[in-house]
């Protein structure tokens, strides 16, 4: 008992930096949300509490929801496209990168190494009207006149799959790096073709990492507001959008508030959603 | 000496038929390091086959080569009558049991039993059937559906054996299967294993670099070296008749004598050593030596008696006792310089010879016995 209570002071003594961090610097901001969600805005952006639920009851206006809606079909397929296109470079970078496996992954960080607007500036000059993109197809005579490229939802796409795609490969490289090729083996010595071998070893041993890769793709995708600002224009809001409009232009901090807690509330819901369905009993002792 | 080598008990081995494994020629270079050079090995139908050797000497990649994890630089290798240069794994008639098990993670042991069965597309009912039979066989039924990550050492063993024998297959490589397993269970394993073989009449290719454990379970035995094989015989015959002086001083301990051949008799030769000994050995079949010669002579420690008469006979001082339990080794060094060791059982006796007593060993021709190379 006292042996017991000793160690769990010191737990408490270990978590204590942790704790008191995240304390002040993330929930304590979170709570403030969840209040101003509550509270009701004045003209000059002053906010009053009231638990009022009116905020909440604004959101399901369908011009909201419509938004809400797109944002997690983007983030989605953002999602999708990552997993599409980072599985296959993960698989690549891991088994058959050999020496250069380092000088891979390296490449596939360097987007990072610059801040996030100068790359959705750069898409900009790639794909707008007088961009790159129009004049090479221009240039080699594949169509005569610019394409309507950017300010679509295919363009803030392009630029969420160009931005998060190292947030999927980094998992899948971690979980894939793990893995025991003479499970392949195994499974070879037991008539398992390549294909099945892959189906039924490989991909299932690296679904945390694939869970991972997704969640940390489609969180920030489904809040993002950088890039649809810039590559979507007006016509592809997303709800990150709308909630910087609320706080930085509208100054309805109170409804932005409301925005920004259902959209956290959504996507938990949806993340639990992918985790009943990919996960379960499957992860346990991988 | 002939006695030994005919009451063999093994093998259900039927020498007349095809060859399960076929090996001719069989290099492995990986680079300008050659792992296996110019392997010749014919494995019987039914046999237990081990492959017994030092770490390194090329057993795992003999194995993996009958697998189809490498292929042969150079020879050629059938099963079952069939060539298999360019038969991926999965289409050839073995299993194999690895050393490390690997066993799958994310199944039950019933999906791990399972998995060959369900590439090889048999019915589902039959599946189940077949599933909970070999899991009986190993005595891990009640076992099924846990995780193979919550099992001991040797229940994983269990499922890796019974994972590879479901399918049946014509021949099961084993690498050094028990490797993992402490002495006890080891031995218990070693049992099993070799009554399931029986029963089954699955013929077994065990690699293993325990001379022991390929003694006491194997039908025959190939002694690699350096990639080389350096004998292929049964367990009684390595142990009596060893070809060469890597045979005889890697199965079980022995005494060496090195020297020129001074004398020849019929089946006997006297060798006189570097320092001054004459050593009265037997000469087997096909060994024989001729005066002149250098020649090299082993006798078993537990042939060797602590004074007494015999053919050889030699005096020196007791240099170490080691007491072994059911018996006592001792180490004797001639006046020459000479180390003989010999076992002796360890009976009620007034005599307690210590360390640093004057002694004479002797020991007869008929167990001391010239080597080959
Ligand atoms: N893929 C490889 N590349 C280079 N050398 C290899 C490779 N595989 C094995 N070797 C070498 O071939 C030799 C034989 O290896 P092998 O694994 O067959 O030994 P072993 O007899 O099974 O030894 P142990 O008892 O230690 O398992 C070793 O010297 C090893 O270093
Ligand atoms: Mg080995």
């Amino acid at each position: 008992m006292d042996e017991r209570k000793g160690w769990s002071w010191r737990l408490a003594g270990l978590l204590s930096p942790a704790a008191f961090w995240l304390g002040i610097f993330f929930m304590l901001p979170l709570m403030l949300i969840l209040v101003y969600s509550f509270g009701r805005s004045g003209v000059y952006g002053d906010i009053t509490i009231t638990f009022d639920p009116s905020n909440y009851l604004r959101v399901f206006d369908p011009l909201y929801l419509e938004i809400i809606g797109r944002s997690l079909a983007i983030a989605g397929l953002t999602t999708l496209f990552c997993f599409a296109l980072g599985y296959p470079l993960a698989y690549f970078i891991t088994f058959k990168g050999g020496r250069w496996k380092l000088a891979l992954l390296l490449m596939v960080m360097i987007p990072f190494w610059t801040s996030l607007l100068v790359r959705a500036y750069a898409w900009v000059v790639i794909l707008g009207g007088n961009g790159i993109a129009n004049r090479s197809l221009q240039f080699l005579g594949i169509t005569s006149e610019p394409l309507n490229l950017i300010f679509t939802p295919q363009a803030v796409m392009m630029g969420m799959v160009y931005s998060y795609l190292p947030f999927m490969i980094l998992p899948l490289y971690a979980s894939l790096e793990k893995f025991d090729s003479r499970l392949k083996e195994a499974a070879q010595d037991l008539g398992a073709s390549r294909w099945h071998t892959f189906w039924k070893v490989t991909f299932p041993l690296s679904l945390p990492g694939v869970i991972a890769g997704s969640i940390l793709v489609f969180i920030p995708s489904a809040g993002e507001f950088v890039i649809p600002d810039l590559l979507g224009g007006s016509r592809t809001v997303m709800t990150g959008n709308l909630i910087q409009q609320q706080f930085l232009n509208a100054r309805d901090w109170a409804f932005g508030s409301a925005l920004a807690v259902m959209l956290g509330v959504l996507m938990l819901g949806a993340i639990l959603l992918y985790i009943r369905k990919v996960g379960t009993d499957k992860l346990e002792g991988v | 000496m002939e006695e030994y080598t005919k009451q063999i008990p093994q093998s259900e081995a039927k020498p007349d038929t095809k060859p399960a494994v076929k090996l001719s020629g069989v290099c492995k270079r990986f680079g300008d390091f050659t792992a296996v050079d110019n392997l010749d090995l014919g494995i019987r139908e039914g046999e237990f086959f081990s492959l017994l050797g030092p770490s390194g000497c090329g057993k795992t990649t003999t194995l993996r080569m009958i697998a189809g994890f490498e292929d042969p630089s150079e020879g050629t290798l059938s099963v079952a009558g069939e060539p298999m240069l360019g038969v991926p794994p999965y289409r050839r008639p073995v299993n194999t049991v690895f050393q490390s098990y690997a066993l799958f993670p994310h199944l039950d042991v019933a999906e791990n039993v399972a998995f060959g069965l369900k590439r090889s597309k048999v019915a589902k009912g039959e599946i189940g059937k077949r599933v909970a039979e070999a899991c009986e066989m190993v005595q891990l039924s009640g076992f099924e559906n846990r995780k193979s990550s919550n099992l001991s050492g040797g229940q994983q063993q269990r499922v890796a054996l019974a994972r590879a024998l479901v399918n049946r297959p014509k021949v099961l490589l084993l690498d050094e299967p028990l490797g993992a397993l402490d002495l006890k269970l080891r031995k218990e394993m070693q049992i099993e294993l070799k009554n399931l073989q029986h029963s089954l009449g699955i013929t077994f290719v065990y690699v293993t670099h325990d001379q022991e454990e390929a003694l006491t379970m194997s039908d025959r035995i190939a002694v690699m070296d350096d990639g080389k094989v350096r004998q292929i015989a049964d367990p009684a015959t390595l142990y009596e008749l060893p070809a060469d002086r890597f045979v005889a001083g890697f199965i079980g301990e022995t005494n060496t004598f090195s020297g020129e051949v001074v004398d020849t008799a019929k089946n006997r030769a006297i060798i006189h050593t570097a320092d001054g000994m004459d050593i009265e050995a037997f000469v087997p079949d096909g060994r024989e030596v001729s005066k002149g010669e250098e020649a090299h002579a082993a006798v078993r420690p537990e042939k060797v008696r602590l004074g007494g008469e015999g053919d050889n006979v030699v005096s020196g001082k007791i240099r170490d006792v080691v007491y072994l339990g059911s018996s006592t080794q001792y180490i004797v060094e001639t006046s020459g310089g000479e180390r003989i060791s010999l076992v002796k059982q360890n009976i009620r006796d007034a005599s307690g010879e210590k360390e640093g007593d004057e002694a004479t060993v002797a020991w007869d021709a008929e167990n001391c016995l010239i080597l080959g190379g």
